[in-house]
């Protein structure tokens, strides 16, 4: 039988006296894209950052590509496990958060050079092949201040790429784009969903979800509200909250 | 916009057409005026005649001056300094001596003749006997000095060609012919009794019997201390000044260093050797009680020496230019000189006060008469291509015409015109020499006015562009070069200024020159102390920002109590405290390294926050994404953070490191002797501290501006990801 690639068990999240997760559990398995939707304050970023513990869940465990982490055990065993999580997770961010001060092939060689020891000539051809993949070769020695925010965002995720993740985490990818820059966004995304990447997004993109997700969440009040298949849940959702939600986006 | 795309005034408008014309105008008469002063035309700006040599008459009535232009003149002191011309000689007059009657004058010049002239004869206005009695011929070679002995029997030449000629006055024979000496052609001197006479050789003096040509004596000077050759008594440059005591027992000579030394003739032996001049001296020469010897130098300076012992017995300033000539004067406690810039002074020797100033001719300066003239000749011929320019529209031509005529003058007209009011004269008089410069500068300015106006300069901006575009960028670019220059000429112009108004106030230059090196001898201290306080400032600061930075409260703690302690405390009380006060607690330190350590130290309490602010300047997305790559917190703080804070920190590290090379000054006071240091012990040493500090003061104020060069161009650089 195949185990899931991200297992999460009773997971919860405080904010001081605020409790933003409030104990979900999720099996994702390999080459699943699960959306995530949810209104704002929901705690669906807070629940992908908790994924690759940006965020360190107040309780529960992570479990990822066989890596597991039990929340509130400080140690050096403890922060190994987190960054071996983290080479398996690759994150991609609402507001690109390229580094300024690299170009696009010094944003996505960076890390197999320095994390994973790669020879720089071995990561720079990755780096163009990604590039290529995402279809800004010819960028490669621009600065990210001189990119579009598509453009910025197609780095971002060859970046993340580059790591050779076992899952893709997408906290809101077409957030800050203007509107008709988040199709080649998407464009990407799709086509890595499509080679069988593990990918668990957090977005308002109504079309990814409903056309390349395999499953779809509603998220509230720090509690999944409701889940199932893309059809069921868009056309034919179970919960009332679902339905108002669906009703004020759509 | 619409006179732009006018073509009637893009080209041949009438204020361009009124533009040409006036340029064509003004350098026609400028060249004019320079082919005509070339080719020695009437026309020339009043100037002043250098005096070559100076001479007393026996009976102190009568001063003789030899000029460059080859006159002689005589001031009849008794007759409230009547002026009187002997013309004759063709080129300068380097040399005059009166013989022991007084009746007769000797002179020697360029021209390579020796003349006699009659006095009574030039005295007396209405005489119609010649003044020149005599001519003899020194082979047409231009003679530098002239020598008499006290009792008028014997002259001694020496001319370029080196050749020492003593002539026996009474038959006009050279009686004996001594060189060539190639290695200096300069001085010449004879005893009182005209038997012995000697030159320069290099450094050296050589002394010969005047009759028999014999090499009599030879003067060197000596190593103090011969093992170690330390201490050199003597001259280090060529003789420049020869002259015997009256009673023929010393011998004085200066030199191009400056150095005026007195020879005992017996001993043959330096009796005592002085250094005062800045620059060669000119002429020494004994007082008639053999008790003084006076010098004069190209420092624009007379000085007084006791001759027994050689001590320092008084200077006289106010030449504005070299002093080339010096004598004793009509009274026992009176000196003459005179020098290039054209004037005779009688000084009184108890209050170093001038008596009485006569000019050879009224006028400026001879250096700005040349200067003027080839400033004439080359605006002329400059202006004729820029009026060619103008004509066919070309932007250079308005620019070029700019530059000419707001840089040019600066320099070739207010300059002079500045140094006219050092000069000891009237306004009117000050008028009368300087009205060329006036008029003309009057003229430039209102040129200027003309070409800067919106009208005339609008027309030269774009002759080529189509587009109005195009056109409107070229005005912009002509505009702002336009901006420029006259920034640049404002700049240039409070230099002249500030530079006349402190030479009015006594500026040193020739001292300046002299003490630049030493003082500059400490720049490489200073840069070495800034550059090492820097490194450790820098160490001290990233260190100190990352502890204030950590939530550890051992680390926060010290760093914190680090910069509230430095800060809070004056950075003199520091230094004081790491060189003065750590030797009582056992810890003593050499001063350039509590120096450094106190520089490093204080600064690196002021990086420490900027550094902080820098670190902290950095968005919290920046460290989550490299976290979520799996980088470690080392690594993304060496790999993300520093690169991206130290690019905001390096304007403000930049001010901080021009401050710090600034402050290094203040390790002087703990006897690094660095550039401040030495700048101040020159200075106290001469009472010449405005001259000590102007060096400093400068040498820091460059170093600044290259410095901040720098930082632009690292600036430019590290913000090459920030472009949009």
């Amino acid at each position: 039988m195949v185990e899931p690639m991200i297992k999460v068990r009773g997971l919860h999240k405080y904010f001081g006296p605020l409790h933003v997760i409030k104990g979900v559990d999720l099996d994702v398995m390999p080459s699943e894209v699960v959306v995530i939707i949810g209104p704002s304050g929901a705690g669906k970023s807070t629940f992908l950052r908790c994924l690759n513990f940006l965020e360190e869940p107040s309780a529960g465990t992570v479990e990822i590509d066989g890596v597991e982490i039990q929340a509130g055990e400080p140690g050096r065993e403890h922060r190994r496990h987190i960054r071996e999580i983290r080479q398996k997770a690759g994150m991609v961010f609402q507001q690109f958060n390229l580094f300024p001060h690299k170009t696009a092939l010094g944003n996505i060689i960076e890390a197999p050079i320095t994390v994973k020891k790669m020879p720089r000539e071995e990561a720079i051809v990755k780096a163009e092949e990604l590039l290529e993949w995402v279809g800004l070769l010819e960028k490669r020695d621009e600065y990210p201040s001189r990119l579009s925010g598509g453009q910025q965002q197609r780095v971002a995720i060859a970046r993340a790429l580059a790591m050779e993740p076992k899952i893709m985490l997408f906290d809101e990818p077409t957030s800050a784009l203007d509107p008709e820059l988040i199709g080649e966004v998407v464009e990407v995304m799709e086509r890595l969903a499509g080679e069988g990447m593990t990918m668990v997004v957090v977005t308002h993109e109504i079309h990814f979800a409903r056309d390349v997700a395999d499953r779809a969440i509603l998220m509230d009040e720090g509690v999944w509200a409701e889940m199932g298949p893309p059809d069921e849940f868009f056309t034919n959702p179970q919960e009332e909250r679902t339905k108002q939600f669906l009703a004020h986006i759509l | 916009m619409s006179k732009l795309n006018d073509p009637t005034l893009r080209s041949h408008s009438r204020e361009m057409r009124l533009l040409c014309l006036l340029i064509a105008f003004t350098s026609g008469l400028s060249l004019l005026y320079g082919i005509q002063y070339y080719a020695g035309g009437p026309l020339r700006l009043a100037v002043t005649n250098e005096v070559r040599d100076l001479a007393l008459s026996p009976d102190g009535n009568l001063v003789a001056a030899g000029t460059r232009d080859g006159v002689i003149r005589l001031w009849d002191i008794a007759h409230n300094w009547t002026m009187h011309i002997l013309t004759g000689h063709t080129g300068s007059v380097t040399g005059v001596a009166f013989a022991p009657s007084g009746a007769t004058l000797f002179s020697a010049g360029h021209d390579g003749k020796v003349r006699l002239w009659d006095i009574p004869t030039a005295l007396n206005a209405g005489s119609t006997g010649s003044q020149l009695t005599q001519e003899w011929d020194a082979g047409g070679v231009p003679l530098n000095d002239l020598a008499l002995a006290s009792d008028g029997t014997t002259l001694a030449t020496i001319g370029e060609d080196g050749i020492i000629r003593v002539w026996d006055t009474k038959t006009g024979q050279v009686i004996q012919s001594i060189g060539p000496n190639e290695s200096t052609k300069l001085a010449v001197a004879l005893n009182p009794d005209g038997t012995l006479v000697a030159a320069g050789d290099g450094e050296n003096i050589q002394i010969w019997d005047a009759r028999t040509g014999e090499p009599f004596q030879r003067l060197e000077g000596y190593w103090e201390d011969e093992e170690a050759q330390e201490d050199w008594l003597g001259h280090e440059k060529k003789v420049t000044a020869l002259a015997f005591s009256p009673d023929g027992v010393y011998l004085a000579s200066g030199s191009a260093e400056g150095t005026t030394l007195i020879w005992d003739m017996k001993q043959g032996q330096l009796a005592w050797d002085t250094k005062g001049h800045l620059g060669a001296v000119s002429e020494v020469v004994f007082d008639a009680s053999g008790q003084y010897l006076l010098s004069s130098g190209r420092d624009n300076m007379v000085r007084r020496w006791r001759v027994p012992g050689g001590k320092f017995a008084g200077i006289f300033k106010g030449h504005l230019g070299s002093v080339t000539g010096v004598a004793a004067g009509p009274d026992a406690d009176t000196i003459l000189s005179g020098g290039t810039d054209g004037s005779v002074r009688l000084w009184e020797t108890i209050n170093n006060r001038e008596l009485h100033l006569v000019w050879t001719k009224l006028g400026l300066m001879p250096i700005w008469g040349t200067v003027f003239a080839a400033w004439m000749l080359g605006s002329g011929l400059l202006g004729i291509l820029l009026a060619w320019g103008l004509w066919h529209v070309r932007t250079w031509g308005h620019l070029g015409a700019l530059v000419l005529y707001v840089v040019g003058p600066l320099f070739t007209v207010v300059l002079p015109l500045l140094e006219t009011t050092f000069y000891p004269i009237t306004w009117s008089t000050r008028l009368s020499i300087g009205w060329p410069l006036a008029v003309s500068l009057v003229w430039y300015i209102a040129l200027v006015v003309y070409l800067r106006q919106d009208t005339v300069a609008i027309t030269y901006q774009a002759p080529g562009a189509t587009s109005l575009a195009e056109q409107l960028m070229a005005a912009r670019r002509a505009q702002n070069i336009r901006h420029g220059l006259f920034v640049a000429a404002t700049w240039l112009l409070i230099f002249i200024l500030l530079f006349s108004i402190l030479r009015r106030f006594g500026l040193d230059v020739a001292f300046m020159r002299k003490w630049l090196p030493f003082i500059m001898g400490g720049a490489g201290v200073t840069m070495y102390v800034s550059a090492m306080a820097i490194l450790l400032a820098t160490i001290l600061a990233l260190i100190g920002a990352l502890g204030r930075l950590s939530k550890n409260p051992l680390t926060n703690g010290i760093s914190g109590f680090y910069v509230s302690l430095i800060r809070g405390t004056p950075l003199l009380v520091q230094i004081f405290i790491w060189f003065l006060a750590l030797p009582q607690i056992g810890i003593t330190l050499e001063a350039k390294t509590a120096g450094i350590l106190a520089l490093g130290v204080n600064y690196g309490a002021y990086m420490t926050e900027i550094f902080r602010a820098g670190i902290q300047a950095i968005g919290i997305g920046q460290y989550e994404a490299a976290q979520a790559l799996g980088m470690t917190p080392g690594q993304t703080f060496r790999r993300i953070v520093m690169p991206q804070a130290f690019r905001i920190v390096i304007p403000p590290i930049g001010n901080e490191f021009i401050a710090m090379m600034k402050d290094s000054a203040m390790v002087s006071i703990i006897t690094v002797q660095e550039l401040t240091f030495r700048a101040q012990k020159i200075g106290r040493q001469n009472f010449r501290n405005l001259e000590t500090f102007l060096i400093a003061a400068a040498f820091y104020w460059v170093l600044t501006i290259v410095f901040q060069f720098f930082q632009g161009k690292l600036e430019t650089h590290m913000a090459r990801g920030e472009r949009r």
